[in-house]
């Protein structure tokens, strides 16, 4: 025992006083985890990141609810459909529209709709017609329910005002169009008119609101949020079963409740908050940040498999967030819509203390508004239906393709670290950890088919460097031609060879780029600073993306016949404010597409936002679950049901997976193949560099657990490769069904107890594919 | 009823973990790995669930061996029951106040401490109250002491253990009618360099204005089943944070990477000490201190499962870690992952003394996660027990222990020693005879004169000279330095040499002192860019310093000599810094003494030269030069603060400018 208490002895274990701030300033660019410095890692960040919302009311029920927010293995309840409809349309309303499924009707003083489901008859109410006398609304909220559209706008000093159509003063000019209306509101006080758009359309009702016809004419005034339809399919408590579905990780449910444990109401920006406004995302590693909301969807279940509908946005979708308030909060509604941002205030800082003055951003974002609200009926009513009409958004705009693999073996996702660089003296030298030629040794004795092969750190001194401009591999992990040889067998064992590149990200001290002419900067002109894999890193601009992108894909794509496993790009949207060279982030959307469309070639994602859907051969670490808000319900594989069938998705690496039976049931639930960070050399190796977070990767101690693995989630997800997802429901506690286009049928039971129904028996901890009758 | 009350909550738990852990953990888990860092690993614990309870500001909570949950509902008064999540009963309402402090025994007799009566209750197993007691009225408790109960344990003599708000004195240690045993387990006041100063200078009245120095009282506790007594202290070095006293009140808890926040402690059956600090920070330890895993489960106002807002109190039941959180009223659990078993396994052996059994569990770890410096140390000690030595030497290296390592290296050595020692002596011997005899036939043939010519024709060329001159201070130092002096021998060409020199053999000791002698563990934490920016940094002060002091005291040395002298000076380090290093590298810790006499005798001639060096370049009396060393070293920190100070005005200087700039760009 005493050796062990020497271990402490040889612990230099300092007082936290002698930190000074410089050097834990320095310590959060540079990924330090000394012990004394992790004293501040644990707890400096903390408190910066202190919100507001304390003080919760004591429960006032003697019976504790014992909150599962991620159960998403709960039978669903049963189906009931006694609920009260509010079924009446009132006078104010005319008819607009119609075609086979809906009839639309518009009320033109508030520019409310209503939408008459006829298949089932069921009315969808986009506003509220009258407040109840239990409803906790007052002057404001009522207006706000009961308006089409609001805004908040801002003036000089950045002070907010929400403006209503039904309680502010304002002119209107409503005109009928072609299957819908068309209506211009000048709120009066502020002097900003808005034009919006509601058509009738095959699924349903699209709203737009073009960015040419928002006119801000007094300049005291600037346009800040506007809110669409934010009472549409509002819920009063627990009167109607069902819930609303958020984006969040593969999805998620917050079911309708007369309570809840929410304090605030969710706030989701889609792809994430603008760098160009925050100018840093300070680096923590001690936190998992939540997931970033990366598809713009969401929508509404009133009873489930009976109505529902979703919301998909089109255009906007980079300035837009989706804000959900579940009953309890404020109101006793649960509603939850689109808003977007035209503009906002921020802190310039005018001094390096951190004393400053807040201003409005000085122009208004452009960009136009286009939603798509698709109303579903019957069996469609639930959030299987809701991915599955996704999908059918995605394919019919011509975003998805299926991506065609003859086998019917799954793929497996290998990444393999190749070098990385470490500290000697006054030079940097590199470690290799998987070289070209152990590589191809590896993949030649591991016995899984179909590899998605990656190569992480391939570039000279490795993984923290920036990538060249022209393919140059590290001389110590081999050259081109070994490369080109193994892209080439690679190919030949039906696999995908793809190098690591994360584009936009300029790693924080290190050559390759230019601070003055190469980096993106904020609205404060600062560099904008994130990190991505635990490293610190400058965001690039257009320009220098754009060169760094063309020059390299070309070398990868044409000469070495290989694709590109691009990272940062997909995911990370950022505006640039840079002297006379502003870039928004709707811009920045179209340079990316643009960018990739004329350099075609191979192109796997790392959770890509949607709008890389379309230049996707593989989705990879895709999320398996949700950020776990504890308001929440469950976590539904939304994101997998809208991909499955088209393009391939693989989850985050199963290394650093704490339950790995747990993991891999979640992986045959959703249909996610494995994934693996590998090296040849021992972990050690690395431990000093800064992927010191890849802290177990060599092949010696993974290899069986790879092959077994993939042998196992090959027989149960290998019938369905290809697949779309049709079904999906709890069989009993913990035991989920999902059901494939082909009929066939995967039961999970998560259990420990084996689960039996019938001529089905499951064992705890396992599950079975089965074939189904239609 | 008892009985039937644990089936049932075992079954309620066991429905419980079907579910399995589904949200992302909102933190990432640390462990210690190499040199003190810490590196991340797979999650230890999973957010499992949170459940809301109707109380109000609780502040303790006990779980029986049984899983019966009892919960001090300080802001209602009472002490309330949980079976299942559920409220089965509630105690005390009426009598207890304020009750913050919590302790049940195996007869459910609960011990209560109430801070708004502050007094102590306890109540039978139905919450009939037995006995309450306020301050010990024995004249032993102290005059002016007050009696302020805030936590309580009992142990299986059923004495109580209070943590008394503010007792300087520690622990106030009770039997159940209320009598005073005594103190037990105080903290040690600690004194800053500020407090010295403040002492130095300041008179008795003012000092009384200031806050008395007395020790931190602890602030909760826990008690183990060996009847050992734990304590954690907020506000004290984050280090120390938590003790672990034996029963004669001597602590025997290492220093720990811990929190100086921490708020709760519990210790399983196990050996697996919890604690929880106030920013929601879980720190995990084994008995002896090691620190097995961390987390900070904060709140940042995204009220994600798995966070905490305020904890007031942690323990551990079976697989599950339970968090009480005042903030929110409500349990935070946490499950234990696959990983964190298989590590906990492992330690439940090593510490039982089973340490070949142990290791295939920390040889999984490691497969998990190849910097789990702990695993690494189990392992190490499997291998030395099992006689198996060079394994071990590897071991021991990975897991940085030094006297493990010197102990393997002890044995390997003797095995050399045995086996070759006979003809180590034989060869020894024969070198000698073989030595003797080229000298004798040197004499009569004078086979090596052309050499001996060489070497004084070479002694023609000054640099060879000045080298050979280097020879001559040891035995004739003062001389010596007189020639320098009188420009005799010696050159400033050389002088610069022998500094290079030194900065050479600095940088190179750092690499070839042997693993058990060697303060750094790795060679490549060795920042050799500041050794040699320390070392030049220290030449030019010491010669700058010395030659300005000494011009305007007498001193009669220029410049030059100053600077050739203290080169000069340095020949015992650029001769012997080396040897000694590369002999390191053979010694065990038991030889540590020859190591650091060596050392010392080396660094305190270097000191012995410099004196001299400056008596005689000066030509100071004995007094004079004590006064000139001390007054060189004075004006060496003057020069350092100088520098300091006027980096900071440059830095705020270049604020000041900056933020007219900023100001300027932005209205402008």
């Amino acid at each position: 025992m005493a050796k062990l208490r020497r271990i402490f002895q040889s612990l230099t274990v300092q007082p936290l006083w002698r930190e000074t701030l410089p050097k834990v300033l320095a310590l959060a660019l540079t990924h330090g985890t000394n012990l004394r410095q992790a004293q501040w890692l644990l707890r400096g960040f903390i408190f910066t990141g202190l919100l507001l919302g304390l003080g919760a009311k004591p429960s006032d029920t003697i019976v504790p609810v014992v909150n599962y927010p991620s159960a998403l293995f709960t039978p669903s309840a049963t189906v009931h459909t006694d609920w009260p409809r509010a079924q009446d349309i009132s006078d104010s309303f005319v008819q607009v529209g119609e075609n086979d499924d809906f009839q639309l009707y518009a009320d033109e003083t508030t520019l409310a709709f209503k939408v008459v489901d006829k298949r089932s008859g069921y009315i969808w109410h986009s506003n509220l017609d009258e407040a109840g006398e239990d409803d906790r609304l007052n002057r404001t909220w009522t207006a706000f329910a009961q308006s089409g559209i609001s805004i908040d706008y801002l003036d000089q000093k950045a002070t907010s005002e929400r403006a209503s159509i039904t309680n502010t003063e304002h002119t209107m000019e409503f005109k009928l169009i072609n299957q819908g209306f068309e209506a211009s509101v000048t709120f009066l006080d502020p002097s900003i008119t808005i034009v919006v758009t509601v058509k009738l359309e095959a699924n349903g009702v699209s709203v737009e609101v073009p960015f040419a016809s928002i006119q801000e004419e007094n300049p005291d005034f600037k346009l800040g949020l506007l809110y669409v339809y934010p009472f549409l399919g509002a819920t009063r408590d627990e009167s109607i079963p069902g819930y609303m579905f958020i984006p969040d990780g593969s999805g998620t449910l917050i079911r309708f409740g007369a309570e809840t444990k929410a304090q605030n109401m969710f706030y989701g920006r889609y792809y994430g908050a603008d760098l160009g406004i925050i100018t840093t995302l300070p680096y923590d590693p001690t936190i998992n940040r939540p997931y970033k909301i990366s598809i713009p969807v969401m929508g509404m279940v009133h009873g489930e498999k009976q109505q529902a509908y979703i919301a998909i946005v089109e255009k906007g979708a980079s300035y837009g967030e989706i804000q959900a308030h579940p009953a309890g909060i404020i109101t006793n509604f649960n509603f939850l819509y689109n808003a977007f941002i035209y503009n906002q205030s921020y802190f310039q800082a005018t001094n390096r203390s951190g004393a400053g003055v807040t201003t409005l951003q000085p122009t208004t974002n452009a960009f136009d508004v286009a939603i798509h609200y698709r109303f579903l009926t019957g069996d469609d009513s639930d959030y299987v239906g809701m991915a599955r009409s996704y999908q059918e958004y995605l394919v019919e705009k011509g975003v998805l393709q299926e991506i065609v693999d003859a086998d019917d073996d799954i793929g497996v996702r290998l990444e393999f670290l190749g070098g990385e660089k470490e500290k000697v003296l006054f030079w940097d030298r590199s470690i290799p950890m998987t070289t070209i030629a152990q590589m191809s040794d590896i993949l030649n004795n591991l016995n899984v088919q179909n590899p998605d092969v990656i190569y992480y750190g391939w570039q000279p001194q490795g993984a923290s460097t920036m990538p060249p401009g022209s393919l140059r591999v590290d001389h110590k992990l081999g050259d081109r031609d070994e490369l080109g040889l193994l892209v080439e067998a690679v190919a030949a064992a039906d696999g995908h060879f793809y190098l690591y590149l994360d584009p936009q990200a300029a790693m924080w001290g290190e050559r390759g780029y230019s601070t003055r002419r190469d980096l993106a900067m904020s609205i404060t002109n600062a560099n904008l600073v994130g990190y991505n894999r635990y490293k610190v890193n400058y965001y690039l601009n257009d320009e220098a993306l754009s060169d760094l992108y063309t020059s390299l894909s070309t070398d990868v794509f044409t000469e070495l016949q290989a694709g590109l496993a691009l990272d940062g790009i997909g995911s990370m949207l950022y505006s640039d404010f840079k002297n006379n060279h502003f870039l928004n982030r709707e811009d920045a959307i179209q340079l990316y597409q643009a960018l990739l469309a004329e350099n075609g070639g191979n192109t796997a994602f790392y959770t890509p936002n949607d709008y890389m859907f379309g230049t996707m051969q593989a989705y990879y670490d895709i999320p398996l679950t949700n950020s776990g808000y504890i308001y929440t319900t469950e976590a539904v594989p939304f994101l997998q049901i809208a991909l499955a069938g088209y393009v391939p998705y693989y989850g985050t690496a199963l290394n650093f997976s704490s339950n790995l039976q747990a993991d891999l049931l979640r992986h045959v639930d959703f249909g996610v193949y494995p994934s693996y960070f590998l090296t040849q050399e021992v972990t050690a190796k690395i431990l000093n560099t800064r992927s010191n977070w890849i802290y177990t990767s060599s092949y010696e101690q993974w290899h069986q657990e790879i092959e077994q693995t993939y042998q196992w989630l090959n027989n149960l997800l290998g019938p369905v490769k290809g697949e779309r997802i049709v079904a999906r429901q709890a069989l009993a506690e913990g035991v989920v069904a999902t059901t494939y286009s082909n009929d066939k049928q995967i039961v999970v039971n998560y259990n420990n107890a084996p689960f039996s129904d019938g001529d089905l028996l499951v064992n705890g901890q396992d599950a079975i594919i089965r074939e189904v009758s239609p | 009823m008892k009985r039937l009350i644990q089936i049932t909550l075992i079954i309620a738990i066991f429905a419980l973990t079907n579910i399995p852990a589904q949200a992302n953990s909102p933190y990432t888990t640390w462990a210690l790995g190499p040199r003190g860092y810490l590196v991340m690993t797979q999650d230890a614990y999973t957010p499992f669930a949170e459940i809301d309870l109707p109380i109000s500001g609780a502040e303790d909570m006990f779980i029986t061996p049984g899983g019966i949950i009892y919960i001090a509902d300080t802001g209602n008064g009472r002490i309330v029951k949980l079976d299942d999540f559920e409220l089965v009963a509630s105690y005390g309402e009426g009598v207890l106040q304020g009750p913050t402090g919590l302790f049940v025994d195996n007869d459910g007799t609960m011990y209560v401490a109430d801070a708004q009566q502050d007094a102590i209750f306890i109540l039978d197993s139905d919450g009939n109250v037995i006995n309450q007691f306020g301050r010990p009225t024995e004249p032993l408790f102290g005059r002016n002491r007050e009696f302020l109960p805030r936590k309580i344990a009992v142990d299986a003599r059923q004495n109580l253990y209070i943590i008394s708000e503010g007792s300087v004195n520690g622990i106030v240690q009770m039997n159940t009618n209320g009598n005073f045993i005594g103190y037990f387990g105080a903290n040690s006041a600690t004194m800053s360099l500020k407090m010295i100063l403040q002492r130095l200078f300041l008179t008795q009245e003012q000092l009384e204005q200031f806050i008395k120095n007395e020790a931190a009282s602890p602030s909760n506790l826990a008690i183990d089943h060996q009847s050992l007594v734990f304590t954690i202290t907020a506000g004290i070095n984050s280090w120390e944070s938590i003790r672990r006293f034996t029963i004669a009140g001597k602590n025997i808890f290492p220093e720990i990477f811990g929190s100086n926040t921490f708020r709760d402690i519990n210790v399983s059956e196990n050996g697996l000490v919890l604690a929880v600090d106030s920013d929601g920070a879980i720190f995990e330890y084994d008995l002896n201190g090691t620190m097995l895993f961390v987390f900070v489960a904060h709140d940042n106002g995204e009220q994600r499962l798995g966070t905490v807002r305020n904890p007031t109190a942690i323990e551990r039941y079976e697989e599950y870690i339970y968090v009480l959180d005042k903030d929110k009223n409500a349990l935070v659990v946490y499950e234990t992952t696959a990983f964190a078993r298989q590590v906990h396994d492992g330690i439940r052996l090593y510490m039982e003394g089973f340490y070949p059994e142990a290791k295939p569990y920390f040889e999984d770890v490691l497969d998990y996660n190849g910097s789990f410096i702990m695993a690494y140390q189990a392992i190490a000690d499997a291998y030395f027990k099992a006689g198996d030595y060079p394994n071990a030497l590897v071991a021991y290296k990975y897991a940085e222990d030094r006297s493990g390592y010197s102990q393997a290296f002890w044995e390997l050595r003797n095995f050399v020693l045995q086996q070759y020692l006979t003809q180590a002596l034989f060869g020894l011997f024969g070198f000698s005879l073989v030595f003797q005899l080229v000298k004798r036939f040197d004499r009569r043939y004078h086979w090596f004169d052309p050499i001996r010519k060489w070497v004084k024709d070479l002694q023609a060329i000054k640099l060879v000279d000045d080298f050979l001159f280097m020879f001559r201070f040891i035995k004739q130092p003062a001389d010596s330095f007189y020639y320098i002096k009188k420009d005799l021998r010696g050159s400033l060409k050389f002088a610069l040499l022998i500094y290079g020199w030194v900065i050479v053999v600095r940088a190179l000791t750092l690499y070839v002192t042997g693993f058990t002698f060697n303060s750094y563990t790795s060679l490549s934490d060795i920042r050799v860019e500041n050794e040699i920016v320390y070392t030049v940094l220290l030449f030019f002060l010491w010669n700058a310093a010395n030659y300005l002091v000494s011009t305007i005291s007498d001193g009669e040395g220029r410049i030059r000599d100053v600077v050739i002298g203290s080169a000069y000076s340095l020949f015992p380090y650029v001769l012997f810094a080396l040897p000694i290093a590369l002999i390191s590298n053979v010694l065990t810790l038991n030889e540590i003494f020859l190591h650091s006499f060596a050392l010392n005798l080396m660094w305190f001639w270097l000191g012995i030269m410099l004196f001299i060096m400056a008596k005689e370049i000066h030509n100071y009396s004995f007094s004079e030069t004590v006064r000139n060393v001390l007054i060189t070293l004075f004006t060496m920190v003057l020069f350092v603060l100088t520098g300091y100070i006027l980096y900071v005005l440059f830095n705020q200087l270049f604020d000041f400018i900056s933020a007219i700039a900023q100001e300027l760009r932005l209205r402008g």
